[in-house]
């Protein structure tokens, strides 16, 4: 059992406050993702969890025991650095049992579990090797080795993935999946990534500026975001905005632009209020003239991304961007018309940034 | 012109001077022990390896070499151990950079003393009559100590100053050399369960083994050049027990016996032996730095 509880989580450096008042709930088996820019809090969040940085204020709960105070070691948790943090001098067998030993774990009882975890993860070839004599993504392999063999209560990753090439990232994320599916251990792995963050976690957790903007699994953060920080943030291509004025029925008006909005959704929306309206490239697609919330715009560029395409397009003079399939017979200047249904439009608050969607 | 020769010309003058003058005095030491020159007389013979074979039947010569070996073995693990213990105290005990950089500055200053300074400094304190130290030991009930004339206490006395200007000198490069290592393993360590010291004998000190073995180098060699330290505390004295072998080789050279022949068969000795012997510590530090 080890949910994780953290209340009321301060942090601060001398008067410059990083964290402020955070509250997070981890259930048992859970794998978390802290999401968000750099410079949000997700990383000092994390090592204040693994007891590496002090909390200015607040308390940390692991598996029902108070942990705010006890060091490192005596957590029960096991970390997985961006750095890899291998110890250089020591080969790789030494580094994996490493912590087995400093716990006093004899060494009858260390080999078998050094085979485990080394068959694991493929590294039975390379236990006598140095770190340095290993690639990148075997390096990383060996710093989650040192961390499974501790069978630790919680997983924390620290941005595991960064230093590795496209490819590779692709494949440890799939590892690290797999072996949460198997382990089931509670984890928490912190990235920047939002594609990362939506293909491997069973929650994220989306921060800003210290404080958590949105907590949800990866559909509810990208099919409802609770603000327009969240929105901008989930997705590639990145969503359009376009600041419209309420018509009575629900239309957005901008300009040329007219659109249906979903009343099921948006029910407290009244006509004269000014919007801003956020439309996912990925939700709209080509449509012929004249149809239901259809917008027509001048094409400025196309990018072609292999199965799809992102055309994007001069509508009033702003750009709006959307992903075709049929992005091969478009080019530059044509007019083009594209549509998206009302449920896929998301409405927010100008003023304050918050998503206006009924809860 | 090409790098190579641009690299060539570049270096053979002053390499040419450094091996005319390395090789010249080396020579004149050479040409000096095969005769039986002395410096209250102008007359000389050919006495061939007559001074190397008496060397050998010089127990006053192995007793030097004897002390010269203690004196490495004592100083240079002395240094060690002080900057070690001292750079992972301050390490973990002073967080505050200016804190350091002021105990950094203070450990700067004995290093940077001239050896004599340093020397006559430690006589007033060892003093038994007029010293610091014995006053102290007096408070509790001890001595006075005769550190410098009791012949079992001279040679750590000496070294002790020694160990003094080189091991805080050395804590300060060690404290550096630690600040740069990198905090991950450090913290991966940490929530490996490892004590402090755990931490330090098994990862941060064992990152800077090279280091480590570089300073023994510097510091073996450093030590080989003592002669200043002990000349002014003890003279080689009491009897014969500080007298390194470059202390006897000046007392037979010119202080008392003036027998310059046989002073620079012994120094002819002493090179090659340290030659020898370095070669060896090199090549097996090296090994075990890989």
């Amino acid at each position: 059992m080890a949910h994780i509880h953290c209340t009321d989580i301060v942090k601060s450096y001398g008067a410059h406050p990083v964290i402020s008042g955070l509250n997070l709930d981890i259930p048992n088996h859970e794998f978390v993702v802290f999401l968000g820019p750099s410079g949000c809090g997700k990383s000092t969040m994390l090592r204040m969890i693994a007891g590496l940085e002090e909390v200015t204020g607040g308390r940390i709960e692991i598996g029902g025991t108070d942990v705010t105070d006890l060091p490192p070691g005596e957590r029960g948790v096991a970390m997985v650095f961006q750095s890899y943090a291998l110890y250089p001098h020591m080969s790789v067998a030494d580094n994996i049992t490493f912590g087995l030993r400093r716990q006093g774990v004899s060494k009858a009882d260390i080999a078998p579990r050094l085979k485990q975890v080394a068959e694991v993860l493929g590294l039975e070839n390379f236990l006598d090797r140095r770190p340095k004599n290993l690639s990148g993504g075997q390096q990383q392999r060996v710093a989650m080795a040192r961390a499974m063999i501790k069978t630790p209560k919680v997983f924390l990753f620290d941005e595991p993935l960064s230093n590795l090439d496209a490819k590779l990232r692709e494949k440890l994320r799939t590892e690290i999946r797999r072996m949460h599916l198997k382990l089931k251990t509670t984890t928490i792995f912190v990235t920047h990534d939002q594609l990362e963050a939506m293909t491997i976690a069973d929650r994220i957790v989306l921060m800003r500026d210290g404080m958590i903007e949105q907590m949800g699994t990866p559909d509810e953060i990208f099919e409802r975001p609770a603000s327009r920080f969240v929105a901008d943030f989930i997705g590639t291509p990145a969503m359009n905005f376009i600041t419209a004025q309420l018509e009575p029925g629900l239309i957005a008006h901008s300009g040329s632009i007219r659109l249906q909005l979903s009343e099921v959704e948006f029910p407290s929306l009244k006509p004269g209020q000014e919007v801003e309206l956020g439309l996912r490239p990925a939700r709209m697609d080509l449509c012929e003239p004249g149809s239901a919330n259809a917008l027509t715009g001048e094409v400025v560029l196309v990018e072609n991304m292999g199965a799809e395409g992102q055309v994007i397009t001069e509508v009033d003079g702003a750009e709006i961007s959307f992903v075709t399939q049929g992005f091969r017979d478009l080019s530059i200047g044509d007019t083009v018309h594209f549509t998206i249904r009302p449920e896929h439009i998301h409405v927010f608050d100008p003023k304050t940034g918050r998503s206006l969607r009924k809860d | 012109m090409t790098r190579k020769r641009f690299v060539i010309l570049s270096l053979v003058p002053a390499i040419g001077l450094l091996a005319t003058l390395a090789l010249v005095s080396i020579a004149g030491a050479v040409w000096f022990a095969l005769m039986n020159r002395t410096l209250r007389s102008p007359d000389y013979d050919f006495v061939g390896a007559y001074n190397f074979l008496r060397l050998l039947r010089d127990h006053r010569f192995f007793n030097a070499l004897e002390i010269s070996a203690i004196w490495e073995l004592v100083t240079v693990t002395g240094t060690l151990v002080v900057a070690v213990l001292l750079a992972v105290l301050i390490y973990e005990t002073v967080k505050k950079p200016l804190w350091r950089n002021l105990i950094c500055f203070a450990f700067l200053v004995p290093v940077l003393l001239p050896r004599v300074a340093a020397a006559f400094i430690w006589r007033f304190l060892y003093s038994p009559s007029l010293g610091a130290i014995n006053y102290l030991l007096g408070l509790v009930g001890i001595g006075p100590v005769e550190f410098l004339a009791d012949p079992s206490l001279a040679l750590i006395s000496v070294a002790i100053v020694d160990i003094w200007q080189w091991g805080l000198f050395f804590t300060v490069i060690l404290l550096k050399l630690m600040e740069t290592l990198p905090k991950d393993p450090v913290e991966a360590a940490k929530l490996d369960n490892a004590r402090t010291w755990e931490i330090h004998a098994y990862i941060t000190l064992p990152m800077l083994k090279g280091p480590l073995i570089s300073l023994a180098l510097v510091k073996a060699v450093e030590s080989l050049r003592s002669f200043d330290l002990i000349f002014v505390m003890t003279g080689g004295g009491p009897g014969t027990a500080t007298e390194t072998l470059d202390l006897y080789a000046y007392q037979m050279g010119i202080n008392m016996g003036g027998r310059i022949s046989y002073a620079s068969a012994m120094s002819i000795l002493l090179l090659i032996v340290t030659t020898v012997v370095f070669t060896i510590i090199w090549k097996a530090g090296k090994k075990w730095a890989n």
